[in-house]
């Protein structure tokens, strides 16, 4: 017998009554596990198509259309290529990528291609102008959190030009050639081209995308810059938003930057999606607050009614010799085991309800995520304490006298 | 030695002031069995809290042998009960969703007796009672008579030196009334202090100290043949 046996012997005799108490914290932690799954599932998702979009915003030439864009950006207007700078120092909350690039034809083996000058990623961080901007301090997002300005494995490779329309280093020398090219001229990596006048080195091929960048040819911008004899300009901007602000206040801000520039943005493919994460977002913040009203008053009061109901034998207990901490106590680990297990059972009926209906909500597939539903059980167990914590102390601190004069 | 030294206790209700008691001076020696007596509301109850350090005095001191017990923390109060007193109530307050073997190891637990030795020592001293054979019964599966007799092993397991009885006999039988007395005068037998306040003029003759309460005063006091100097 201790402390613990006599908690959960209490337990076990009124199960109902331990269901009534704490089913107001089993249906919120419910609710929250599963809106909070279907919305991170949702950002996923977001962050994945618009990531299979490649840049989502597009710095363009004033008179320049999205379709001049998606025809090769070879429409001869062009842009300062200071605009990348003023867009970095700006700082703004979102832009996670940033890639110029200047578009020109030329000849390839006989093949006419579009030579496209990129600036490597890793030329950002060489700059100290740029260094200094808040792009390169991690900063806290609300959206879709997934900003990183670390170079991964795979950002090291020229395939990063398929995936997120950037590549990390790039020579002078150097070229990456799209599939269609490396096909039709039967370049590999580590081969020698002539382009332009210059000899460059094959860095490697791309894969097929089935757009317009299978016929490209990449190198550094500023050897583009040199060819075309352009000076320091690029064709189009292309800006890797996160993607609720790419979806939302980025754009404007971008706008009221570059009053001489057209920005326009391709998220409006998942404008729906990002108003549904937003939706749900909202609604979880509401349910928490629910649950931490409703749930947190409700099993409030089932303690301080078991407290009451229970005088005699906190009086009884006192006159055997339990000192008021032990009453306390004796009360807490109650509302601890009803929140553990309130927590627990909402976060399995939360998991279960949200991998249940997420793909037909929100037409993503759920896979439960073990931080969430520790965290959820967590804050379920922590509100029962303090809930109880007022009621426990009022039971500390009964005179047992007095719960024996009303036996 | 348990002395009360112009104690005084007040109610205050509704704006009325009431004198629940009022004792200039009372000593009770340790091993005497005493029996306090008189009508609904002359204080007995309230003598009885105040011994069992559960209720303040308005002024006065109540001394348990070189301790005033009130100038003691609540906690070294619920120590002196834990360690020192036994209670034993009208309506045996068991606690209803334990069986009469976890009941008599509470106390043991709140002594932090370990586990082991709380199942033997509760089952020994209900063994003792006679209900070897009601230990995993919960109150509500046994009479009133045995329910009275695991109340009775509850307060003894922690072999208290005071025994202090709140109408012991008042809801029982004459048998299980019997079995009470007999394991009070065994307790009275075995060295220990015993006092207990009933209606029950047979209970209060086998006390062999009798003090009489009218008003929250001591009227009258009188002791049988074996007096415990």
């Amino acid at each position: 017998m201790n402390l613990r046996s006599l908690v959960w012997k209490e337990l076990r005799e009124r199960p109902w009554s331990v269901l009534s108490s704490s089913i107001a914290i089993l249906l919120g932690v419910a609710a929250l596990v599963a809106i909070r799954h279907v919305t991170v599932h949702s950002e996923q998702e977001v962050s994945r198509q618009l990531s299979s979009l490649g840049a989502n915003i597009l710095i363009l030439p004033k008179d320049a259309s999205l379709q001049n864009y998606y025809a090769a950006d070879r429409n001869g207007q062009t842009l300062p290529e200071e605009h990348v700078t003023e867009v970095l120092m700006a700082g703004l909350a979102g832009v996670e990528k940033v890639t110029p690039k200047l578009s020109m034809p030329a000849s390839l083996g006989g093949l006419e291609v579009t030579l496209t000058g990129i600036l490597p990623q890793s030329e950002f961080t060489a700059q100290q102008a740029w260094q200094t901007a808040a792009l390169f301090t991690p900063k806290k997002h609300d959206g879709c959190k997934k900003a990183s300005h670390e170079p991964t494995a795979a950002d090291m490779t020229p395939e990063s030009l398929n995936t997120t329309r950037s590549i990390e280093s790039l020579e002078k020398n150097q070229i990456v050639l799209g599939a269609d090219v490396a096909d039709r001229c039967a370049f590999s990596e580590g081969d020698t081209v002539e382009l332009l006048g210059g000899t460059f080195t094959v860095l490697g091929t791309l894969t097929r995308t089935g757009t317009v960048d299978d016929s490209r040819v990449f190198a550094h911008l500023h050897t583009v810059q040199e060819l075309a004899k352009s000076g320091e300009v690029v064709s189009a901007i292309e800006v890797i938003g996160c993607c609720e602000d790419a979806a939302g206040d980025l754009v404007p801000e971008l706008s009221k930057l570059l009053p001489g520039a057209r920005v326009v943005t391709v998220s409006q493919v998942v404008q729906t999606q990002v108003g549904v994460n937003r939706l749900m977002s909202g609604t979880s913040w509401f349910v928490l607050g629910i649950l931490i009203l409703v749930g947190g008053a409700s099993l409030a009061s089932a303690i301080a009614a078991n407290v009451r109901e229970r005088r005699r034998e906190i009086g009884t207990l006192m006159a055997i010799g339990a000192t008021p901490s032990f009453v306390q106590r004796l009360f807490l680990m109650k509302a601890l085991v009803l929140g553990l297990v309130a927590g627990t059972i909402g976060c399995v009926i939360g998991l279960l309800t949200a991998v249940l209906i997420g793909p037909q909500w929100a037409g993503v597939s759920i896979v439960p995520l073990p931080g969430l539903a520790v965290m959820a059980v967590s804050a379920a167990t922590l509100l029962a304490v303090l809930a109880a914590y007022w009621p426990a102390r009022q039971a500390a601190k009964l005179d047992p006298c007095l719960c024996f004069q009303e036996v | 030695m348990i002395r009360l030294e112009n104690v005084k206790r007040i109610y205050t209700r509704r704006g009325q002031t009431v004198t629940a008691l009022q004792c200039e001076d009372l000593r009770i020696s340790a091993g005497e069995y005493v029996a306090v007596v008189g009508p609904s509301g002359s204080g007995k109850s309230t003598l009885l809290s105040l011994l069992g350090g559960m209720l303040s005095p308005t002024s006065g001191r109540i001394w348990l042998d070189d301790t005033s017990v009130y100038e003691q923390s609540v906690i070294s109060r619920s120590a002196i009960r834990r360690e020192r007193m036994g209670f034993v109530f009208q309506t045996f307050n068991l606690i209803p969703y334990l069986t009469a073997l976890e009941n008599v190891q509470v106390p043991l637990a709140l002594n932090n007796v370990s586990p082991v030795n709380q199942v033997g020592l509760a089952t020994a001293m209900l063994q003792r009672f006679g209900l070897g054979d009601r230990l995993n019964h919960k109150p509500s599966e046994i009479s009133v008579g045995q329910q009275q007799r695991v109340a009775l092993a509850r307060t003894l397991v922690n072999d208290p030196q005071i025994i202090l009885a709140d109408e012991p006999t008042g809801n029982l039988d004459p048998t299980s009334r019997e079995v009470v007395l007999k394991a009070f005068d065994t307790c009275y037998d075995e060295g220990r202090t015993i006092i207990t306040v009933t209606h029950d003029l047979t209970a209060a003759a086998r006390a062999k100290r009798r003090l009489v309460l009218n008003d929250g005063q001591i009227s009258e006091e009188s002791f049988s043949r074996a007096k415990v100097a």
